[in-house]
């Protein structure tokens, strides 16, 4: 260590080194919160002309693309959040603790796959398959999950002792892919002897319903691909936050692991996946590749699943560096973006305040385990 | 731990962070600097046989982005010190670019408008330098299985447009609407076409559409060659695309020429102009009047008037310039 | 109630059925990827067809797919040979095939597969190898070019192929054009396996050719780890830095908390935001305004006024900045008091106490956000499209002129080129196997990342956990 003399005479030198580091840190953090704070100054600054602009013309504009934005965020979560939510009640209170942190890592890996990688699926190699076979595909949409409840029933009925049911993630996944293939190759069966005809031609023609190769369906599940990792992880820190002392006593009581599920877990992390689901739209409403790859982004204001949509993020993406600096449709693209940025930092914040409400709530509530 | 911080000690703290991050910028400044200064590209003298160097910034067209960048290669085989750095964007972007001077070399798939011209001769006192360059054409594309053929001016602009300025009285939404296609296949026109900045936009909309508006449904992809995949992959579906980029999983339709005779989009009657859709293409250079070219640029020009030059255009898909307006330009 | 019962059995199933789906669909994802990414390079066998109509072409299966009226199938074969035309119609290098239109169909041994520049592919048969007057027929003129190609490039004799496809005229091919050669149906396993590690090799190492259609992507890849190394080395310090005052030095009133919210927010911010901030801000504001100060000879060329890697870079470490100031702090707020209270104790100042306490505890955490950091940053596209990304840059950023690095060029990423060849290139049926390659290599980069980045993480919660 140091020995004192030398630790005197280095006396004025540390004092002068260790103000100037935290000098450094300080400034550090404010060049950091100015950088932060520039990006809201600049959009608000680069958008005022559109104030300027006669209303009929932004209006017109922003709302189909207001409108592309939620239909897409909205497709997604429809997607999304059953998914989520219902994983993580599965990892959160049916799993070990052990099994739960090896899946988690697993699930987030869905996460960091590239967006521009699952537009590029959804648009060019799963929206023409889906096109060519819809039947197949919404039987694909169907048939698992239900088939799922059916392993259930079996599994109730033989009790077999080999496939335990917190390990039924992984013996599942076989069981999905066999009853994957059985739909993709009994729907083309009864799509022909009960209407005789393509899925499609009944629903365009008898149904006057329009399908559009890259529409509001293909988006939501690929999207929801990519958000469901988000919504989960936070759903299933919340529900493992449960402290464990309730749902014992709801048990004690003479409840079942559902009714615990539903009358105790859920209510006591409500607000927890509430903001979780609210993280997953804030990410589907900015997320830009995959709807630019796999939506039509034609400019139309439909609520068919089957319809296209265009949506903020990619209008900027294709139109901005198109369009010259300072020039009207500039302002309007920036403004657009400000919109954006102004709502997802809005619903990260609730999100985020919700979330941290809800945590000191249930520490409380678990005798601050 | 202790946190307080007295306010003379804060306002020292902040002076010197200040100093400190003012030396970064300084340091960071002068290299940035430093990195230019001597990056500019140095140009040798343009004697026959010394190396040519230098970069040939282009920004524009999609549709020429396949051509271009082979233009590039077989520069850079010619002359290894030569690069061509292009980025795509659509053909209005090549104009802006050309009048901001993002770039010196604009590749455009329609010619520049007026306005554009004023703009850029406004800034730089002189009109850009306009090049014919390749001829390529437009072609409606349908589905490889499709039964239609051939498709009036007037039937084009129905179902494509909800201005209906070529004189169609009623639009064309469904493949019923139209005669070979009764029976199949079914439902919708789906259409799909290009982005508002590409030069394919704005001339189908000019000379299919007769100048009207296109309808809002369209599909709007960020490149020919996904209008083309995406017509490929759905036997519905109808778009329009630059000629090269034609596949076997479409199939290009016939059109009424103005003297009522169905014309196929082949490479004779688009070099000749006889497909009613077809047009040239174009390259603007931004060249002061009274000073020579960089030898980069010289060097590029003189590939692309060369029967090489030409025979890669027809490598691309394009059609080559007729000889005789080839040996015309062939100049440099 | 028993009925209730049997119900509230059956609904956890579906619940793990959503976690097999998720882990399912992620599963398929990369099979995908990976079957078609590495298939690609895998030399596939060459058909010799006889259609009915007594037409016979040589081509490579693709993949077949039913007819609209489902009637039957058809197969969609690459035939290449596109300058064997007479004829006009363009999509000759594909063509369709409907299965009862054919005849017959062999895989002859003798078949060739050229690649070549700018003619593209060629299928069919090696007539003859021409080299200073002698004429070499069949399988020894395939041995001579075997030969020949084996042989660095410039130092391959200046020869003449003779080559016929099945449905046209033997016409002549300069050597100079060809680049590789392959008789893939008279291939031994091994030499399969050796033709396709050489395919890998070259899609890693070399650059695009034929505007992106083929090649490889070695720009790409160096674009992107340039960008990515200038990115880290922008944020790591500031985000460090913003984590060490927020932990250790601003005192956790209300404020504080507010700073830390927002920044946690700015993580779920769009990309493509900041993207606009990018352009608008970095290139339009500064770029423009430092070319007028100190590179306006160059002008109206820009220098620093269009997209390049200082901007690009710039934005990505904005975008990351959330990211690391998280991760770092998570780490520094995992460092028990008493590890700070004891070096105080021992006479350090709040330096002393950072740098040989703190630091050295929080340095997994400080790398973790550094691999997340650069995770994002690798697979994000959006924002680049506006600040810097080229379709093409044959330029790399590093070289060996002064001053080595290059900030204001343009360069090529993975992900955008990705983008650009799947959508804007000549032909999407072309490109696709390059663009599932692409594809493979980004996400394998990128996972791989963040497996990294958790396994770290993880070992250090355990690590903490033990002490």
């Amino acid at each position: 260590m140091i020995s004192p003399s030398r630790l005197r005479t280095a006396q004025p030198r540390r004092q002068f080194q260790d103000r100037l580091a935290t000098a450094i840190i300080v400034v550090g953090a404010v060049a950091v919160l100015a950088a932060i704070l520039a990006i809201g100054i600049f959009l608000l600054w680069h958008s005022l002309p559109v104030l300027a602009m006669p209303l009929p013309s932004i209006t017109q504009k922003l709302t189909v693309l207001a409108w592309g934005t939620l239909k897409a965020a909205l497709f997604t979560l429809l997607f999304a959040i059953p998914v989520a939510l219902c994983a993580a009640v599965y990892t959160a209170l049916y799993l070990p603790p052990r099994m739960r942190h090896r899946i988690k890592p697993a699930l987030e890996m869905m996460e960091a796959v590239p967006g521009v990688v699952v537009g590029f699926i959804a648009g060019v190699i799963l929206a023409p398959w889906v096109e060519q076979h819809l039947a197949s595909a919404l039987a694909l949409l169907v048939w698992p999950p239900a088939s799922a409840l059916l392993a259930g029933l079996v599994w109730q009925a033989l009790a077999p002792r080999r496939l335990p049911f917190n390990q039924a993630w992984l013996w599942l996944i076989p069981w999905l892919l066999a009853m994957g293939w059985l739909a993709l190759w009994a729907a083309p069966l009864f799509e022909h002897y009960l209407l005789g005809v393509d899925l499609r031609y009944v629903l365009e023609t008898r149904l006057g319903v329009d399908y559009a190769t890259r529409n509001a369906m293909i988006v939501g599940i690929a999207m929801g691909f990519a958000v469901v990792p988000g919504i989960y992880a936070l759903a299933d820190d919340a529900l493992s936050d449960v402290p464990a002392s309730l749902m014992e006593g709801a048990q004690a009581l003479g409840a079942d692991r559902w009714q615990t599920l539903w009358r105790v877990a859920l209510p006591a992390a409500g607000p927890g996946i509430f903001s979780a689901v609210l993280i997953g739209a804030g990410r589907a409403v900015g997320e830009t590749m995959i709807v630019l790859m796999a939506s039509s982004n034609a400019a139309l204001i439909s609520a068919s699943p089957f319809e296209g949509m265009r949506t903020i993020a990619a209008a900027v993406a294709i139109e901005l560096p198109e369009a010259a600096p300072m020039s009207t449709t500039y302002h309007l693209l920036i403004f657009a973006a400000l919109v954006l940025f102004l709502f997802t930092f809005l619903v990260n914040t609730l999100a985020e305040v919700v979330r941290l409400r809800l945590r000191s709530r249930l520490l409380r509530l678990g005798g601050g385990v | 731990m202790n946190r307080h911080a007295t306010p003379p000690r804060l306002i020292a703290r902040l002076a010197a962070g200040s100093i400190a991050l003012a030396i970064a910028f300084a340091i960071a400044f002068v290299s940035l600097f430093a990195s230019t200064f001597f990056t500019t590209p140095v140009v040798a003298n343009t004697a026959e046989n010394t190396t040519v160097r230098g970069t040939l910034g282009a920004v524009g067209s999609d549709t020429m982005a396949g051509l271009m960048l082979r233009w590039g290669e077989a520069l850079a085989q010619r002359h290894p010190d030569v690069t061509l750095q292009f980025q795509a964007g659509g053909s209005a972007n090549a104009a802006s670019a050309l009048i901001a001077g993002t770039a010196r070399l604009g590749p455009m798939s329609r010619p520049m408008t007026t306005a554009e011209k004023q703009r850029f001769t406004h800034r730089y006192g002189y009109p850009p330098l306009e090049l014919k360059v390749a001829r390529d054409a437009l072609v409606v594309v349908v589905h490889r299985h499709n039964p239609l053929r051939a498709l009036t001016r007037r039937q084009l602009d129905a179902i494509f447009s909800t201005t209906r300025r070529c004189g169609a009285e009623q639009p064309i939404l469904r493949w019923k609407d139209l005669a070979t296609t009764q029976d199949w296949p079914f439902g919708r026109i789906t259409l799909h076409g290009r982005n508002l900045a590409s030069g394919t936009h704005a001339l189908f909309e000019r000379r299919a559409l007769c100048g009207g508006e296109f309808r809002r449904d369209i599909s709007v992809h960020p490149g020919s060659a996904a209008v083309v995949a995406a017509v490929g992959e759905s036997p519905g579906a109808m778009g329009y695309a630059g000629y090269h980029h034609l596949s076997a999983a479409v199939r290009s339709l016939s059109l009424y020429n103005a003297a009522g005779k169905a014309v196929a989009p082949s490479r004779a009657a688009i070099q000749h102009g006889d497909y009613p859709l077809s047009r040239s293409l174009y390259l603007y250079v931004n060249a002061p009047p009274d000073a020579a070219l960089p030898p980069a640029e010289q060097a590029l020009l003189r590939l692309i008037f060369s029967p090489r030059g030409q025979q890669i255009a027809q490598a691309a898909g394009f059609v080559a310039l007729p000889e005789s307006r080839r040996q015309q330009q062939d100049r440099w | 109630m028993n009925r209730k019962a049997a119900w509230h059995g059956l609904w956890p199933w579906l619940c793990a059925a959503s976690v097999a789906l998720s882990l399912l669909l992620l599963g398929l994802l990369l099979t995908l990827l990976l079957t078609r990414g590495l298939g690609h390079f895998w030399p596939a066998p060459l058909e010799a067809v006889t259609l009915t109509s007594g037409e016979t072409f040589a081509g490579e299966v693709i993949r077949e797919a039913e007819l609209p009226d489902r009637s039957g199938q058809e197969r969609l074969y690459f035939i290449g040979n596109r300058d064997n035309s007479a004829q006009d119609s363009h999509g000759t290098r594909f063509r369709w095939v409907s299965l009862d239109t054919i005849l017959k169909r062999e895989a002859p041994a003798q078949l060739v597969r050229l690649s070549r520049s700018p003619w593209g592919d060629f299928i069919g048969q090696l007539e003859a190898f021409e080299h200073s007057g002698q004429r070499l027929e069949d399988n020894a003129a395939w041995q001579a070019l075997s030969q020949a190609l084996a042989q660095p490039k410039n130092a391959r004799p200046n020869a003449r192929l003779t080559l016929r496809p099945l449905n046209g005229e033997a016409f002549i091919q300069p050597l100079a054009e060809v680049y590789r050669a392959s008789r893939p149906n008279a291939m031994s396993w091994l030499s399969k396996v050796r033709y396709w590690a050489d395919g890998v090799g070259r899609f890693l190492s070399q650059g695009p050719r034929a505007a992106n259609t083929g090649g490889g992507v070695w720009p790409a890849i160096f674009g992107t780890v340039v960008m990515v190394i200038v990115m880290s080395v922008i944020v790591m310090p500031f985000g460090v830095l913003a984590a060490i005052y927020l932990n250790e030095i601003a005192q956790q009133h209300r404020f504080t908390r507010l700073v830390r919210i927002g920044v946690r927010n700015l993580a779920g911010v769009p990309s493509i935001v900041y993207g606009v901030f990018g352009l608008g801000a970095f290139v339009y504001g500064i770029g423009a305004t430092v070319d007028e100060w100190f590179f306006s000879a160059s002008l109206p060329s820009p220098t620093f006024g269009t997209g390049g890697l200082l901007w690009a870079s710039l934005t990505l470490s904005l975008l990351t900045l959330p990211v690391v100031i998280v991760a770092t702090e998570e780490g520094l707020a995992r460092i028990p008091d008493a590890q700070r209270e004891g070096a105080v104790a021992l006479g350090a100042t709040r330096l002393e106490t950072l740098t040989r306490v703190v630091l050295p505890m929080a340095a997994p955490a400080m790398l973790t956000a550094l691999i997340l950091a650069v995770a994002r940053a690798a697979g994000e596209v959006a924002p680049l499209m506006l600040v810097g990304v080229a379709k093409l840059a044959p330029q790399v950023p590093v070289d060996a002129t002064f001053p080595y690095l290059h900030l204001e060029r343009k360069f090529m990423h993975l992900g955008y080129h990705l983008f650009d060849t799947a959508f804007h290139g000549d032909s999407v049926q072309a490109a696709i196997p390059l663009v599932y390659a692409t594809a493979l290599l980004l996400v394998l980069i990128v996972l791989v990342l963040n497996l990294t980045a958790i396994f770290l993480r993880h070992y250090l919660r355990r690590k903490r956990a033990t002490t």
